[in-house]
This record gives structure tokens, C-alpha cells and sequence, in this order.
């Protein structure tokens, strides 16, 4: 069947049935949400237990069950990997995880796919496992990719059931409150993982530090956690900070990221109370900060700010330029300090983020935001998923939820990397569909979608260059050869959410070229 | 054994092409993904090569997402420096034309033999980007960069003028000129320029390579750049040395090295002042040094104002960035403008009605005043021509 966006959809996935993407708000749910597990307490109970396999053993994990793991550690990470080996030491084969995300440093779960420790993951395939998963490496069904809402949104509607949730904390307490704040190894925020520890069958805390009770911030509260296992180890916050957040040097691209701060002030939104999302990689860094420098210099405050806590967000929050920071994850340690000190500097869940079958979310509250792309088309469809060449590498992040929620969404991408052209006639992958998608800023000028005339208006008026998508694609297209294109097969590889919960597209496996 | 030529680089954006002269040619691709990228690096290859006679030859290219110019130029000067005797490649040339007094608030170094900083170079909005093959090219690259920036000419239609700063004559700037007068820069900017010959003997050489390849004799602008105390004590035979010089240019950094100043505001005055005045004696522009600190976005300022005061059109700039400054510094204000307008268009009325001198408000304008007033109205005409475009 062929969804919305005229992308061909299996009926059934692996051994899901498919409902295909309607539009980016059709879907509209009521009723109830799927119900969570129930248990009495007593006084007395001792949560704490001496091992990680004393937590497999008596949370009763078995074959073919789902695990569950937060990503604030980034590439500090070493519980997923701590778990998982714990997992085959014990023979446990045919497991399902469950991440937010994966990174580099979980390179070495491709072995335990390899040995059938791991048989399927639900989640963003980020690096070396959706290099692997891409490039024929087998899993027993196809992988889901979920935004960071719709990955909430498939817990809360019983889409995922997770049987057991570990739960990375840098400090928790005997009775299983937990945080990412305090300890002597912070990672900021560990709310992606409230949802799981609500849903799961059982909960674990994982810790390196146990403090005095009560241990706040009450990101994860005792009442949702069945166990604590104290190990040596949970996460390295040097690691937080991966090369995504290095301000670029190159002329090109901050020319871009310009332009994309440009476009904001030249906007109707750029007036006091202004709201928006910063987020990570290079040129939102440096569109950050000019926009944060053209705020000073018009003398306007912010509303708030939100993403992935920067220390130029924290700057911002210091110098008065913006009266609160909305962060879900920190992506550097002056983010982490400064949740720590900072009041107006605000912990956010995924749910209030992004939920959409929620009463509202932190998304829709955003008048302009920064995100990136692999691809966009003429259509100002973007994926961020799937390389040129068809692998899957990339997770979606906040990228769905953040487009559809702020008025004016700015996707910043070069409008060509190396010999590979960014602006295409059709993505390879749509992530993101062209509805949600308002302007898109390269080096070469600025594409604004036909249905934002308003937008345009502004940006002509301040001279900015405006030009139509077609007009950047051919000028780029002028520069190198046209590309070899794969050729697809009927194997589904993944599934992308929209984050409804339809299926906006699949990727499917390259099985030559043309 | 037969010698093995490279052209080129590993650097990102850059392709390496080793040529080994032998009985037959081979051809021979490697990318990052032979899928995607071979069959159109190997279309690239396969036509350059077409242009250059086939020659005997095994040519291998190593690509690191190289753009089609690059591969190109890459190609020609790996197969040129091994057989000299096969002639250069006319690029076909998309040049928009340039006036002798084109707006040149920004001159934008780039060097000559880096693809990846030469990217997208005409985006940034410079009035003149000035493409480098002396200081930023190491000796041994000179030959591959100028057969690079032929292509980069050639493939480009920047928006404003492209220059070229050559190497001095006797140290291969007559063989830069040969090559890049082929893809037809506005201008080729002469460094170290010390007297009336130098430039002189340049403008013989570009009249040459005009009439070799059939560009319009004359049509290529001369910029000398002083920048030693010869240079600067001959700033006026200099500057009316030859009807090509269109601006002439002020260069510290070695300056200060030639006269053993330390570069302050004070010990560039004279310098400054002289070329300014040998520049207008002879109805020419000046462009001020560049500013090396490129993150001191407030003493770029003050440098560039400083400039704008002393009579300056202009100033040199090493990275994009500086380009709001300087066009901030170098256009005429509104009031400047509006001022303008009223003298040339007093000036009109005047000269209709037969009257000799000219005044507003019952004051006397000058004949320099009216010059400067027409400079401007001309400035701020191009200018706004140029924001149409």
C-alpha cells in the first residue's frame, strides 16, 4: 500500500501489521492508554541487590524478552554494554533492545548479534550496529526507528512492551530515586527513561553512587523501581560532549548557520518571548550563538530555549538573553553543572517534549527551530536516517517532533557534501515529510516552502537570498556527475514511525546499483 | 623506468592523480564509495583526458570528494607536467563583465591549490574574490594550482569580480598568466609590486595571452600590491603606470618585515597615505592590508574605518567573515549619498544652464568635491545594482 506521501508500504512488518502515515496530524486517538504493571508495597523492603545478574535472575528476564536502556551518556556510556555482557555470560539468547539510542562505544553489540544474544532492536540504529544491520547483518525482524515522542507515545500505548528496564543513574538512593544530576559522574537529564520504568515489567536502577535517601532530583521516583544494582561504573562524562558539539570553522557552513539566524530575526517570531530549539551538530551551534548575538543587540528576552542543554544556552541563560532553558539531554558538562545551580535551567521528559497522543506538548510551544538533514528534497522532505547509498545510520532524535511542532522550522544543510549532492528530487528515506518542513538554509540561499509565502515576504524584505529549491538543486547538481543509485529489494531492513505511530517509510535492503 | 607524476591530495574534497608515462593509457578509479561516485568520476576523467589527446599513460585517481572541476584540473596538470608538449584546456567561461571602477570594498583571499577552502568561495558576498598562487601555494604545487584555479574559473559564475594573485613575473608569474587568462579573471593582482616596469612588463604579458587566446585585448585588470618601501616610494609610477591598473593595493605584513616597523596604526601612516595619493593622482582605487586576527571582529572594525578615512575603497579580507566589516566601513552612508546626489545633480543643472560655478545653499562646491561626488553617486549606483541582482 502506498502511504500519504505516495512511499510503498508492507501491510505487515515482520510480525507488526502496519498502519501507514495519513498526514502529520490525521491520526487522532481517544480512549485509554495501555494499563501499567501493579504491585503492593510494604514497608522494609531492601531494593538492593549485589550484582547486575542478580538483577537478570530475579527480575526473571528470559529468551526473547525486552530490555531497555536511556542514551544520556552518549559515548560515555557503559551500562548497555555492561548488561548485555552480563546477559550472554548468563546464556541469555534472543533478546530485544530497547534503547532511546546507540552510539560508537556500543560497537561490540554487533558480537552479541552475531552470537544471537541480541536478535532484534527497537530503536534509533545510530553508528556501528545500523552500519552492520544495513550492510546484511541479520536481526529476526526488521527494526522500528522512533522519534524521541513517538518512542514515549509506543510504551504509553502498549505498541512496546519492555519486560526489563536498566536504568543508567549517576546517583540513586536505597529505595530506587534515582538522578543524572548529582554524583560524582553526572550525564544531565535521565528522563527519556521515566516512561520505562513506569511500563516495564521490572525496573532496575543502575548506580555507581548510592546516596542517603531521599536522592533527588526526583527524576526517577522509588515508586517505579524494583531494584538498585551498584556497580563501578555507569558512564563517562568527559564523553557527553561528542565532536557534533565542536563549534564548525567552516566558511561554508557558518555562512549557513548565518543565514539560518538571519532568516529567524528577518521572521514575525523574533520579538520578545521568542522561543527555540537550539540541538547539536555544528552549524545549530553557530546559528545558536548568532541568534543569541542579534537577540543582544535588538535588546530582546527570550521566552526559552530547548534541546539538547548547550553551554551556549547556558550563556544565554546567564547573560538574561532567554528566562528558561527546557533541556532533555545534556550535551556538554556546562549543561550538567548548570542544571545542578541554575532554577530557570528545567529538567523536560520526552512526554512533555513530544508526546502526541498527550494534552500537549513542549514542541508545539516553539516559534522557530535548528535541524539538520542528510537529504532534503524539492518537496522539503528531509531524512536524516539513511545514507545516499541506502544504509541506515542515523536515529530521528527529536527531529519529527520538533518540525511539527514549531512554526517555523529551519533545516540547515550544505547543498552539497564531498561529490554527494544533499538536495534531491525524491529522498532516499523520508524522515520528516515536506508539511512540517518551513524553510530550508544552504550556503547557496535560503528555500522557502511554497505554503510560507508569509516567510518569504519577510525574508525579501530584508534581503535576505531567497530561492527556489529547484534553482539550489540544479546549481549544486552543476558541480559533480550524477550519482549511482541503489537498487532496492522487498526486504524491509526498518520501519520508520512517524510519530503517531504510522509508518512514514521503510528502508529496504540494497541489493545492487544502477 | 619511466618518471610517476601526482597532481593533488588526500585532503578531504581533493583527489590525488598519479601519472606513470607507458605504452597504452589505463585508467584507474578509487572513491570512498565506488557506487555511487565511479561512474561519474570516471566520465570526468575519461573527457578530460579526451581533451588532452589520449595519452600513453597508466592514470590513476584517488578521490576524496573531489567536485568535477577538481577532478579535472587534477587530471590535466598530473598529465601536462608529464608531457609537457600537450597544450592547456580552454574551460568553457561564463564571466560577468566588470567596470574599471567596480565597487571593491572586499578583496577575498582564497588560496589557490586548497578545493576544500575554494568551495562555495563566490557565496560570501566579497566584491572581489582574489585567488591566490603565491604565498599560499608551496613551490612544488605552483604548476597544479594554476591549472586548479583555470577550472575553478572556469566552472564558476561568481556573482562579482574573481581575480588572481599571481606569482612575481620572473618567478612564474608569466606561466600563471598563460593559464588563467584561459578562464578570464576580471583582473590578476601583481604582488611585490616596486616600479612602472613591473607593472608594465605584466600588462605586455596579459596582452600576449589575450591575443594568444582570443580574449579582448585590454580586458584584464592589473592590481600591483606594495608592500615594500620601493614599492610604496613608487607608488605614483606605479599606479599610472598602465591603463589596466584599476586599484592599487596596500600589503603590511611584508611591508612592516621590509622596513623593520612593528605594525601599528601609526607605522603604517605614511605608507597608507602615500598610496592612497598615488592612487587617486591617478584615477585609480585603493585597498587597504588585510586584518590577520580574524577573531578580533572589533579591531577589524576600527582598522577598516581607519582605512575608510584615509581614502581607502577598501580592504583586503582572509576570512569570509570579515566581509560585513568591510562593506559596513566602505559604503557610503545615506547621508553621504543623499549629499551626493544633491552636488551632481546641482552640477548638472548648472553646466545646462551655461553657469561656470556650481553652489548649494550659497555655498561654492569645488571641482575635487564634485570629482568625490561623483565617485560616490557611482558607488552607490553599482551597489544598488548589484543588491537587485
Amino acid at each position: 500500500m502506498k502511504n500519504a506521501l505516495g512511499r510503498e508500504i508492507p501491510k505487515t512488518i515482520g510480525s507488526r501489521s502496519v498502519e501507514a502515515y495519513a498526514g502529520a496530524f490525521a491520526k487522532q486517538r481517544s480512549g485509554f492508554k495501555a494499563p501499567q504493571p501493579q504491585k503492593s508495597s510494604v514497608p522494609g523492603e531492601n531494593k538492593v541487590l549485589p550484582s547486575l545478574e542478580a538483577a537478570i535472575e530475579v527480575t526473571g528476564l528470559k529468551d526473547g524478552m525486552t530490555i531497555s536502556f536511556h542514551h544520556s551518556f552518549r559515548e560515555g556510556d557503559r551500562v548497555i554494554n555492561q548488561v548485555v555482557d552480563a546477559c550472554a555470560r548468563m546464556g541469555l539468547k534472543d533478546l530485544r533492545l530497547f534503547p532511546t539510542a546507540l552510539f560508537g562505544t556500543h560497537a561490540k553489540l554487533v558480537d552479541h548479534i552475531k552470537s544471537g544474544v541480541v536478535s532484534r532492536i527497537e530503536g534509533s540504529m545510530n553508528g556501528p550496529v545500523g552500519a552492520f544491520i544495513s550492510q546484511g547483518g541479520k536481526l529476526r525482524e526488521p527494526a522500528t526507528l522512533r522519534s524521541h515522542g513517538g518512542r514515549w507515545r509506543a510504551i504509553e500505548s502498549g505498541d512496546v512492551a519492555i519486560d526489563v528496564a536498566f536504568i543508567a543513574a549517576s546517583q540513586a538512593d536505597a529505595y530506587g530515586n534515582a538522578n543524572g544530576i548529582n554524583g560524582r559522574t553526572p550525564c544531565g537529564p535521565i528522563t527519556f527513561c521515566m516512561v520505562d520504568a513506569q511500563y516495564a515489567r521490572k525496573t532496575v536502577v543502575v548506580t555507581n553512587e548510592l546516596a542517603p535517601y531521599p536522592a533527588y532530583p526526583l527524576e526517577i521516583q522509588q515508586g517505579w523501581v524494583d531494584y538498585i544494582v551498584v556497580v563501578d561504573e555507569v558512564g563517562d562524562p568527559e564523553q557527553i560532549a561528542s565532536g557534533t558539539l565542536e563549534m564548525t570553522k567552516s566558511p561554508a557552513r557558518l555562512r549557513i548557520a548565518r543565514l539560518a539566524a538571519d532568516a529567524v530575526v528577518a521572521s514575525p517570531y523574533f520579538k520578545d518571548g521568542l522561543s527555540f530549539q537550539g540541538g547539536a551538530g555544528g552549524v545549530s551551534l553557530a546559528a545558536t550563538m548568532y541568534l543569541a548575538e542579534a537577540m543582544e543587540k535588538a535588546k530582546i528576552v527570550g521566552g526559552f530555549v530547548m534541546g539538547g542543554g548547550t553551554r551556549i544556552m547556558v550563556e544565554m541563560l546567564h547573560k538574561g538573553l532567554v528566562r528558561t532553558i527546557l533541556d532533555g539531554q545534556a550535551f556538554d558538562p556546562i549543561a550538567v553543572a548548570s542544571l545542578g545551580v541554575d532554577p530557570a535551567h528545567v529538567i523536560m521528559n520526552p512526554g512533555l517534549y513530544a508526546n502526541y497522543d498527550s494534552r500537549g506538548c513542549a514542541t508545539y510551544m516553539l516559534d522557530a527551530a535548528f535541524l539538520g538533514a542528510t537529504e532534503v528534497d524539492v518537496d522539503f522532505n528531509v531524512n536524516v536516517n539513511t545514507h545516499s547509498d541506502g544504509r541506515l545510520l542515523h536515529g530521528i532524535g527529536g527531529h519529527q517532533d520538533v518540525a511539527a511542532g514549531a512554526k517555523m522550522t529551519v533545516i540547515t544543510a550544505p547543498s552539497i557534501r564531498g561529490r554527494l549532492p544533499v538536495i534531491l528530487d525524491r529522498v532516499t528515506t523520508v524522515t520528516t515529510p515536506g508539511e512540517v518542513v518551513d524553510v530550508i538554509v544552504t550556503e547557496r540561499g535560503i528555500a522557502v516552502n511554497p505554503k510560507r509565502g508569509d516567510l518569504k515576504a519577510c525574508f525579501l524584505e530584508a534581503g535576505l537570498p531567497v530561492r527556489d529549491i529547484a534553482e539550489l538543486k540544479a546549481e549544486a547538481d552543476g558541480l559533480v556527475r550524477p550519482l549511482g543509485k541503489p537498487v532496492f529489494g522487498d526486504e524491509v531492513v526498518a520501519a520508520i514511525e512517524w510519530r503517531d505511530g504510522t509508518v512514514i517509510d521503510v528502508v529496504r535492503k540494497v541489493e545492487g546499483w544502477q | 623506468m619511466p618518471n610517476e607524476i601526482v597532481a593533488g591530495s588526500d585532503a578531504k574534497g581533493d583527489c590525488r592523480v598519479n601519472v606513470t608515462p607507458g605504452r597504452a593509457l589505463a585508467i584507474a578509479v578509487a572513491s570512498d564509495d565506488p557506487h555511487l561516485f565511479e561512474r561519474g568520476i570516471r566520465e570526468v576523467v575519461d573527457e578530460t583526458l579526451a581533451k588532452l589527446g589520449r595519452v600513453k599513460a597508466t592514470v590513476s585517481v584517488a578521490d576524496k570528494g573531489a567536485l568535477d572541476y577538481v577532478l579535472a584540473a587534477r587530471v590535466e596538470a598530473a598529465v601536462r607536467l608529464a608531457f609537457p608538449e600537450i597544450p592547456a584546456i580552454a574551460p568553457k567561461v561564463r564571466r560577468r563583465p566588470s567596470e574599471h571602477d567596480a565597487p571593491r570594498r572586499s578583496r577575498l583571499y582564497a588560496p589557490g591549490n586548497n578545493p576544500r577552502i575554494l568551495v562555495g568561495i563566490e557565496l560570501h558576498g566579497a566584491d572581489c574574490v582574489l585567488v591566490d598562487l603565491e604565498d599560499s601555494v608551496p613551490p612544488g604545487e605552483k604548476a597544479a594550482a594554476r591549472v586548479l584555479v583555470k577550472h575553478l574559473l572556469g566552472a564558476i559564475d561568481f556573482p562579482n569580480e574573481v581575480w588572481v594573485r599571481i606569482n612575481p613575473l620572473a618567478l612564474g608569474g608569466a606561466d600563471d598568466v598563460r593559464e588563467v587568462i584561459l578562464a578570464r579573471p576580471h583582473g590578476v593582482a601583481l604582488p611585490k609590486a616596486e616600479s612602472r616596469d613591473d607593472v608594465v612588463a605584466l600588462s605586455k604579458e596579459l596582452a600576449k595571452a589575450e591575443q594568444a587566446f582570443g580574449a579582448p585585448l585590454g580586458s584584464t585588470w592589473i592590481m600591483p600590491i606594495l608592500e615594500t618601501a620601493k614599492g610604496v616610494l613608487h607608488a605614483e609610477e606605479i599606479a599610472a603606470a598602465d591603463p589596466r591598473v584599476a586599484v592599487v593595493a596596500f600589503g603590511a605584513e611584508d611591508f612592516t618585515r621590509d622596513v623593520g616597523a612593528r605594525r601599528t596604526s601609526e607605522s603604517l601612516l605614511f605608507a597608507r597615505s602615500m598610496i592612497v595619493a598615488a592612487a587617486k593622482a591617478a584615477g585609480v582605487q585603493a585597498s587597504d592590508t588585510v586584518y590577520a586576527d580574524i577573531d578580533d571582529e572589533a579591531g577589524l572594525a576600527v582598522e577598516a574605518h581607519l582605512a575608510r578615512d584615509l581614502g581607502f575603497d577598501g580592504k583586503g579580507a582572509i576570512h569570509p567573515g570579515q566581509i560585513p566589516a568591510l562593506h559596513a566601513a566602505f559604503t557610503p552612508s545615506g547621508k553621504e549619498m543623499d549629499e551626493a546626489r544633491k552636488i551632481v545633480a546641482a552640477a548638472e543643472e548648472a553646466e545646462a544652464r551655461g553657469i561656470g560655478a556650481i553652489a548649494i545653499g550659497g555655498k561654492m562646491i569645488d571641482r575635487p568635491v564634485l570629482e568625490r561626488a561623483r565617485r560616490v553617486v557611482r558607488l552607490s549606483d553599482r551597489l544598488s545594482r548589484k543588491e537587485s541582482r
